[in-house]
């Protein structure tokens, strides 16, 4: 078998979709987090509550109800489904994008979390100095409230990233195991379990997964110091 | 010019206002709960009334009865809070460019609003690393810099220390001069505001106690009541006769003074803005001989009157003086309305009120 600094190519294969479903995800995780956290943490609107319950509800439920649900939803014999294969010929149950949307669900209430609690620091007599100034709500949005929201944004990025990196549960159900396409590192780890003799390339694993991690916390925590620092 | 004809409801009880107010600069002088904030709010477009319109100089800012509110961005009014309300993230020339339109920063141009302000040395500073008085300064520039069509300043003396209060009336004074725009200062100070202008607006439980000239407010009851809890000043408006080191002597209105402010810089023909606290000046019944008080000023009693257990006298020496004087004192002098008395003025209690 072909191996560099030890690992298999198949090995190799597992980190890097990894790296790719998470940076994925969050890509498409914070801005939609950015927008639901400004709704959440400036608007007042009929039905807050329940957004607010709807949005949270992937970070209660078993991630394999998540996966099941999405399935419901996106699998080929549900209607969208049906009409995407039909109309796009795009299957999206059990393919990469299936493995993005799973972690992209499952992490959003995370990073939701984050950005509104930091949006909510915002003082919102900044950005009425803003309004007074001339400047429009878009002007403001950008230039004002998301700056200052930025190291709460970025956690939200973090987070997002790390927990798309451990997803399991609804990428095993709505994307499957399938290697080279959805068996990110989780999955790899598990299907390495099942096999007897396998322990040694099982740990190895492993501890790549807590490298990776541990990488974007010390990333974030870095970014932070500086950005406090620069504020002074 | 600007009419204002609002009802604001606020917990508890409702302010009226409605008033026409011209150019140049108004004190809004009121207790903390009087309605002050609430009437600059509702200029800004901050808050809304329940009843009433706004307009200024001829166009409407808001119209309860047709239910039109000019928005905030495009109201077009400075607006200077208390705590400045700098952005965190940006320098001080990142702040002070942040409102500037399209079209330009209007008649005072960046360099010039720096120049006026002092700001050159702060400007690639952080708004968190400089004092109180320099955020003030920064925000007014802010202010200017957006081509304001009118300045509302919100209690610009409490942010700072007790000793740098003042430190900014010189700057208003300068943007007033050079934007040449109305400029509404609220503040619960009196002595502050009346170095900066004489003609005020009164407000008690959101209800309007008095507006005009100071001296003519002082012989209003309700508005004696108002004014007279706090420290009384008399702010007149001299010209500068001659200037020498540590003396210069002013005239206005058949009124001559000697100040032994700093009169650098100043030079025959100036106009300046001149405070004395109605507790520096003394009545004599005749002039004084054998004294080193270098201000002697002859003048009519109009009136007494007792606030707080405090006499206020009002006296006519060319410009209108308030005097503030014990009952003991009164009794003694026999003092009484019509009488002819004069003014003892210590030379160092005029000081002068500079301009940036």
């Amino acid at each position: 078998m072909e191996t560099w600094i030890g690992f298999t190519s198949a090995e190799w294969q597992a980190i890097g979709l990894s790296v790719k479903v998470a940076l994925a995800c969050t890509l498409v995780t914070v801005p939609l987090a950015i927008a639901a956290g400004y709704l959440l943490a400036r608007r007042r609107f009929w039905g807050k509550s329940v957004v607010e319950s709807l949005f949270h509800l992937p970070l209660v439920m078993p991630p394999v109800t998540t996966g099941f649900l999405l399935l419901l939803l996106l699998g080929s014999r549900s209607p969208l489904g049906e009409w995407l294969e039909s109309v796009f010929g795009i299957r999206i149950a059990f393919s990469y994008a299936a493995a993005v949307i799973a972690a992209a669900v499952v992490s959003f209430p995370l990073a939701v979390r984050a950005v509104r609690t930091a949006m909510e620091m915002v003082d919102p007599g900044l950005e009425e100095a803003s309004r007074l100034l001339g400047a429009s709500r878009l002007k403001t949005f950008f230039r004002i409230t998301i700056p200052l929201a930025l190291p709460g944004i970025l956690s939200g990025a973090i987070l997002s990233f790390a927990r798309s990196l451990g997803e399991f549960g609804a990428t095993i159900t709505f994307a499957g195991n399938i290697a080279g396409e959805t068996q990110t590192l989780p999955l790899a780890i598990y299907a390495l379990m099942q096999v007897p003799g396998k322990e040694e390339a099982t740990l190895r694993l492993v501890l790549v997964s807590v490298v990776i991690s541990l990488a974007a916390m010390l990333l974030s925590e870095w970014y932070l110091q500086k950005m406090k620092h620069d504020r002074g | 010019m600007t009419e204002v004809d609002i009802h604001i409801r606020r917990d508890g009880f409702t302010i009226r206002v409605n008033e026409t107010f011209s150019g140049g600069i108004t004190g809004i002088y009121g207790p903390s709960g009087a309605g002050k904030t609430s009437l600059l709010q509702a200029m800004a477009g901050l808050v809304m009334p329940q009843q009433g319109q706004i307009s200024h100089q001829g166009r409407t800012l808001f119209d309860a009865a047709t239910r039109f509110s000019e928005p905030v961005k495009k109201r077009n009014i400075g607006y200077v809070f208390q705590e400045g309300r700098l952005f965190p993230h940006m320098s001080v020339a990142e702040n002070l460019r942040y409102g500037i339109p399209q079209s330009g920063p209007g008649p005072v141009g960046f360099d010039q609003a720096v120049d006026l302000l002092q700001l050159e040395p702060l400007l690639h500073r952080k708004p968190s690393s400089i004092s109180g008085g320099e955020k003030q300064r920064t925000a007014l520039g802010r202010a200017l810099l957006s081509n304001p069509r009118m300045l509302l300043l919100d209690e610009p003396f409490t942010a700072l220390d007790q000793q740098l209060r003042s430190a900014i009336i010189p700057f208003i004074l300068g943007v007033h001069r050079e934007a040449n725009i109305p400029v509404w200062v609220v503040s619960h100070d009196l002595p502050d505001l009346l170095r900066l202008t004489n003609r005020l607006l009164l407000l008690k439980d959101g209800v309007c106690q008095g507006h005009g000239n100071y001296h003519e407010l002082l012989e209003q009851e309700s508005a004696l009541s108002l004014l007279g809890h706090g420290p009384l000043l008399n702010g007149l408006e001299m010209e500068v006769r001659r200037s020498e080191p540590g003396k210069i002597l002013l005239t206005g209105k058949g009124l001559e003074l000697t100040s032994q402010s700093d009169g650098a810089g100043l030079k025959a023909g100036d106009r300046v803005r001149v405070g004395i606290a109605a507790t520096d000046i003394a009545l004599a019944t005749g002039k004084v001989e054998g004294i080193s008080i270098r201000n002697q000023v002859r003048g009519t009693l109009n009136s007494i009157r007792e606030v707080d257990g405090q006499i206020v006298a009002l006296v006519d020496a060319g410009q209108p003086m308030v005097v503030c004087l014990t009952r003991e004192g009164m009794q003694a002098l026999q003092l009484r309305e019509g009488m002819p008395v004069w003014c003892l003025i210590k030379s160092v209690a005029v000081q002068l009120v500079r301009e940036a």
